[in-house]
């Protein structure tokens, strides 16, 4: 790689390092602060030099790649390489953005074994970028769905020429295309079994073997039963055939099978992940209930080992809860008897993330316990839905902590005075109206615009890569991926009674007053009862956004506080509701804003703060 | 008919006639001094007579004959009758028009009174926003639905006062049938029913007529039926074409084919006694049932008005409870003059990209009768599968039809990896439902070249494929040929070699005429000495020495020439952070191209420029 090629990766890892979580023991809260401060301004530079270096060297690079040598494509290749490294997620936006050139570059200079490897690499690109969108409808998703796919499908299509392409290499990436063509989601399972299926009987036809006896065709077999193994769907579908549900069962198999005999030759224990499809086989094939099925998943969940920190036990404790709820969602009948153990299981869930040191957290951690807040069911004795994600979002994500607790305190405090002038401003809010002691309601509106100011943000849990660890502004792709956390947001809170009112918050934010711009189209203002608070959200979150938040540097947006408001100003009945931005014109309430976006912020790292000092203390 | 004779008679000793005129004479046949000697009872015997007495021995004797007089008779019968009639009809006509005066008061009340009322609670709750705002909601339906009453009767009054003109004008029928698509199905949608066009048999599509006042005849057909038929109902229209004579194609200008349009619906049907009024002004179907439709009652009357002064006929089938079918004939003449020979490859391969199988079966079709061999595949998958095997073969089909749905993904999303795939001249059409305004942005973006609205028409098909096919020049297997922008001019800004000789290699092919500038301020000097309008667009790169894009962009746009402001400049660079696209747009760039530069991008953005 080249000098910057390599200074970029390194800022990358430096940057993820200082956004990690900070053990706060043996810490005064100001040493705590001036620590957060320091490695936040050292993150805020660094990411102006990765953006200096890409400005000055790559983006030339790939203006002339014409001009470029073979050594430099080559170095190209190593660094956007680099930047796809699937356990901590270098820089997939930057690796696709390359690897779209790459591809343009060799569809130009019709280089075929070229195109191919681009057309796979891209498809890996896009597959990383869908993993952010779990929780969503298949409908938002299938857009990138249908991009990795037709990667994967214009390099497999090359299958039919094996014979004539004679790089090994070449029919590697074409194979392992046709494979990856099944990844991602599917409108219904049964097209994912029946499409996997073909692939299995590709890959194990004996003539393509003859063709390419170099391949590790045994592990590419294994990979594709994985992939069946894994199609389990958590509802039996009508449309599985018999010959569906025996394929399905034939992979699971051979999963089990070669998972329990490596699993006794090393002397470990059970695994969960195979065991699970293979109850889930059993279960499709009607050789037991579904209580059963139950049984077998607690029996499973139960048996996982707190100590233990490798992907299957993290699937047994998290991802496995995520399915298990899933199951009793669908068929509610058999929740009631079964609310105490779900408690159970979340604080377990939660206690096994808390137990994990700021190196331990992993891409797959991550994934998992995303999965879980998409299921998560509230019950009585358990953690609040609501807890459970400001917690996650505390550990994992503490910049949009501290941003949305900001958000949070400074929209109390203009509610409070928009309150105390017009007590009946929010009676659009049914639960608000209902209220008749002036004072109590002045309360619940102050306690609800912080609650709201929490939870705006909580979609950008997904896209965590996006807000917390790119080391550079954002391409166009990404930033109309990052626009789905409205959507993501939305989906997790309304299913909840913790946190179903911010949800059309979570929903609405980004979206214009008056309706002309913003997102997404699917909030429909005059529709929303609580519009007049995500109007208050959305001028706060903006502000916050472009003026304190770490994230605004993505955005290209940098703007004091003063040249922000008189932005929102500007932005009158346009942007803003014009009853808030009135609000804004007075000195003293802007200024008691601007106070509570940094009190808020304060405030979020002292929680956090209080929280690492309690794991600390925990873990020693 | 003869006339009247009239005698004088006086009857005091003998019966004696002391006047006859010359019809007497003439009716009795007996000379005027030999009737005055006669018996007047003898000689009128063969004749009808009335007699009106002047006192008592003096009549005056009317003469008539027997035919004339039952002839007069009946006469008066049935005027009497038809004087009747016509009482009896104004009569009901003026109860009529007093029932539509009374109903129409009371539309015109309701939502009069609606928009009043409602005013006055929003005044009077000002500060209640989810108040004011739900008055202002139902002041707006109101008030829309005061604007229909208000128009039926001005059109109602119009073919009263005979003012109703028919315009004629040249249409498409492709075109009418679409955009009433376009009006109707949202309509539908919303009480969830299945609303279906069928089109067979249009063999002429490029009409003569008034196609307002038939968009007016069909909406109001179909209106009626999405409004009387419940929800989740079956709403079925066809169009279809026929000559009396049984050919098919006209031969001449003004040739009449006949438009045959049926709507038949498993709505709320109408009863026998309404169907026979149903034509009648100020009608309404009257059902408790259904108090919550309103209209004039002018809507069909309008519709007969019309298709009457179009020389055509309405028909309607209805039975209660079953649902309704309204059938309109209307003759339409053909104009010939955009008639165009079809130029097709015989046998030319065509992808069509669909999952529905009624869409492929009706593209297939079309394709074949025009000598076309069509492929079809359901999924993008298989779609992107086959391309690939086909280039790898060096036996590209001729285009891809992309239809309605695939079985995996949406349709756009295939044609945009079809287009980085295929390459900027292989033919993409879409064939589709949408309205071509909501989708036009997303499908251009996407690499779409041409649209086919549905319900699809085979002429349309066809054009579209041809036009596309032959613009292209592409053949099976053959190479491509490019636009032919030769009275157009570029200026390239670039300050590397290379980069410049692959640009304008790339642009060769189109002929359009490239003059290159080696940074911002050589540049802003050429547009500067140039004469006004001389650059048609300017691909300009970002980091270049001496002067960057941004600048260079901010100077030409600050000039004082006409062009300054008007010419089209594409950011030409690799630089794509959001924040980038944003200082090009604020430097006044109109559009953004990354590098390393796609041919297609680069086809795509000239297309746009160069085809609006």
């Amino acid at each position: 790689m080249q000098r910057y090629q390599e200074e970029y990766i390194e800022n990358l890892k430096k940057i993820r390092a200082l956004n990690l979580r900070k053990s706060a023991v043996g810490k005064s809260f100001d040493e705590y602060c001036a620590e957060l401060l320091r490695d936040r301004e050292c993150a805020e530079m660094t990411i102006k030099r990765n953006m200096l270096i890409l400005r000055q060297h790559l983006f030339p690079l790939l203006d002339n790649m014409f001009d470029a040598d073979q050594k430099e494509l080559e170095e190209l290749k190593k660094f956007s390489s680099e930047l796809l490294n699937s356990a901590i997620e270098t820089d997939i936006g930057l690796f696709c953005q390359i690897q779209r050139s790459m591809l343009s570059y060799a569809r130009l200079t019709k280089e075929r074994c070229a195109m191919i490897e681009e057309l796979y690499w891209l498809g890996i690109g896009y597959n990383s970028m869908c993993a952010k969108l779990i929780g969503l409808e298949y409908s938002v998703c299938e857009k990138y769905y249908s991009q990795m796919r037709l990667c994967f499908a214009e390099a497999a299509a090359y299958l039919k020429y094996f014979n004539e392409l004679e790089s090994t290499e070449t029919r590697s990436y074409i194979l392992r295309s046709r494979a990856n063509m099944s990844l991602g989601g599917f409108k219904a399972n049964v097209e994912k079994i029946r499409m996997v299926k073909r692939t299995l009987m590709i890959f194990q036809d004996p003539e393509y073997r003859k063709k390419a006896p170099d391949l590790p065709w045994d592990k590419y077999v294994y990979t594709i039963h994985r992939q069946m193994a894994s199609s389990a769907s958590y509802k039996k579908e009508i449309d599985l055939t018999p010959q569906d549900v025996a394929d399905f069962m034939e992979s699971v198999y051979v999963i089990y099978e070669t998972r329990f005999r490596e699993a006794k030759e090393n002397n470990e224990r059970t695994p969960i992940r195979p065991m699970f499809s293979y109850c889930v086989a059993e279960y499709y094939c009607g050789l037991y209930g579904f209580e059963e099925l139950l049984t077998k998943i607690e029996q499973l969940m139960d048996s996982a080992d707190f100590n233990d920190r490798s992907e299957d036990t993290m699937y047994g404790i998290i991802s496995l809860p995520a399915f298990y709820c899933q199951y009793l969602e669908e068929n509610p009948e058999y929740l009631s008897k079964r609310l105490d153990y779900i408690g159970v299981l979340n604080k377990r869930a939660l206690s096994y993330v808390k137990s994990f040191s700021e190196r331990e957290l992993s891409e797959k951690l991550f994934f998992y316990l995303r999965q879980l807040s998409f299921t998560y069911i509230e019950t009585e004795n358990s953690i609040s839905y609501k807890d459970f994600i400001i917690k996650l979002e505390m550990s994992f994500a503490p910049v949009i902590y501290a941003h949305s607790c900001a958000v949070g305190r400074a929209a109390s405090v203009l509610c409070k005075i928009i309150a105390d002038e017009e007590p009946d401003y929010f009676d659009d809010i049914g639960f608000i109206r209902d209220i008749v002691d002036v004072e109590e309601k002045k309360r619940v509106i102050a306690d609800y615009a912080f609650e709201c100011g929490l939870l705006h943000d909580i979609g950008k849990m997904n896209f965590m890569s996006l807000y917390t660890n790119v080391g550079r502004q954002w391409f166009e792709d990404e930033n109309e991926m990052a626009q789905l956390h409205t959507l993501v947001g939305m989906a997790c809170l309304e299913k909840r009674r913790s946190t179903s009112r911010c949800a059309a918050v979570a929903l609405g934010h980004h979206r214009w007053y008056d309706g002309s711009r913003g997102y997404p189209d699917d909030y429909k203002r005059l529709e929303c009862e609580y519009r007049q608070m995500v109007d208050v959200i959305g001028l706060m979150d903006w502000l916050d956004n472009i003026v304190y938040n770490d994230t605004r540097i993505f955005r290209g947006m940098d703007k004091t506080f003063e040249e922000a408001r008189e932005s929102a100003i500007s932005l009158d009945g346009k942007r803003f509701s014009p009853m808030l931005i009135a609000r804004l014109r007075e000195k003293e309430v802007s200024d008691a804003i601007n106070g509570a976006l940094n009190s808020g912020r304060n405030e979020a790292y002292r929680n956090i703060y209080d929280m690492e000092n309690e794991v600390g203390k925990e873990i020693r | 008919m003869e006339e009247k004779g009239y005698l004088v008679t006086e009857h005091i000793k003998a019966n004696r006639i002391i006047y006859a005129d010359e019809a007497a004479c003439a009716l009795t046949g007996i000379a005027a001094d030999e009737l005055l000697q006669s018996d007047p009872y003898k000689v009128t015997e063969e004749l009808e007579v009335t007699k009106i007495p002047f006192d008592s021995t003096h009549f005056l004797w009317i003469l008539d004959t027997v035919n004339n007089y039952r002839q007069r008779l009946t006469e008066l019968e049935r005027s009497n009758k038809a004087l009747e009639d016509a009482l009896k009809a104004a009569e009901e006509a003026n109860c009529a028009k007093s029932s539509f005066l009374s109903n129409m008061s009371h539309d015109i009340r309701t939502p009069m009174n609606a928009i009043m009322g409602m005013t006055s609670i929003g005044l009077a709750h000002i500060d209640e926003k989810l108040r004011v705002q739900d008055c202002l909601l139902k002041i707006k339906t109101a008030s829309a639905h005061l604007m229909s009453l208000v128009n039926d009767v001005l059109d109602m009054s119009r073919i009263d006062s005979g003012r109703m003109t028919l315009n004629e004008e040249e249409f498409s029928i492709a075109d009418l049938i679409h955009d009433i698509v376009v009006i109707m199905r949202p309509q539908a949608m919303l009480k969830n029913q299945d609303l279906q066009f069928d089109i067979t048999d249009i063999y002429e599509e490029n009409l003569l007529g008034d196609p307002l006042r038939l968009r007016q005849i069909i909406v109001n057909i179909i209106g009626n039926a999405v409004k009387y038929t419940q929800e989740n109902g079956n709403i079925k229209v066809s169009f279809s074409q026929y000559k009396k004579d049984g050919t098919q194609n006209c031969k001449a200008d003004g040739e009449k084919v006949w438009l045959l349009f049926i709507c038949e619906d498993n709505g709320m049907g109408m009863s026998r006694e309404f169907l026979q009024r149903i034509f009648m002004p100020f009608e309404r179907v009257k059902n408790s049932t259904i108090g919550k439709i309103e209209g004039t009652g002018l809507g069909m009357s309008i519709v007969k008005s019309l298709v009457d002064s179009m020389g055509g006929n309405i028909e309607v089938e209805s039975e209660e409870g079953k649902g309704s079918k309204f059938t309109v004939r209307l003759p339409v003449s053909v104009t010939l003059q955009s008639r165009e020979s079809l130029s097709l490859p015989d046998g030319g391969t065509v992808l069509v990209a669909e999952n529905r199988d009624d869409g492929y079966y009706r593209i297939e079709g079309y394709l074949k009768s025009g000598g076309l061999s069509p492929v079809r595949t359901s999924g993008g998958m298989d779609s992107v599968t086959w391309l690939t095997e086909r280039l790898y073969e060096n036996n590209m089909p001729c285009a891809m039809l992309l239809g309605q749905s695939l079985s995996d993904m949406p349709v756009l999303e295939l044609a945009a990896h079809v287009r980085q795939l295929a390459g900027p001249d292989f033919p993409i059409i879409l064939v589709s439902e949408e309205d071509w305004t909501k989708v036009e942005y997303s499908a251009s973006r996407a690499g779409v070249n041409a649209f086919v609205p549905c319900p699809l028409l085979k002429s349309r098909l066809l054009n579209t494929v041809a036009g596309l096919i032959n613009s292209a020049g592409v053949q099976d297997g053959g190479s491509n040929e490019t636009e032919d922008y030769s009275r157009y001019r570029i200026l390239l800004v670039e300050d590397v070699e290379i980069n410049q000789e692959i640009v304008t290699e790339m642009l060769s092919v189109t002929g359009i005429n490239v003059d290159v500038a080696n940074n911002g301020a050589e540049a802003v000097q050429k547009f500067e000495e140039s004469s006004e309008g001389y650059y048609d667009i300017i691909f300009m790169d970002i980091q270049m020495p001496i002067m960057d894009g941004y600048e260079a962009t901010r100077r030409i746009r600050a000039l004082s020439r006409s062009d300054a402001a008007e010419v089209w400049i594409v950011a030409m660079t690799a630089n794509a952070f959001v924040e980038d696209i944003r200082m090009s747009r604020n430097a006044g760039m109109n559009e953004h191209c990354s590098k390393p530069v796609d041919p297609d991008k680069l086809c795509e953005i000239l297309k746009n420029r160069f085809e609006k």
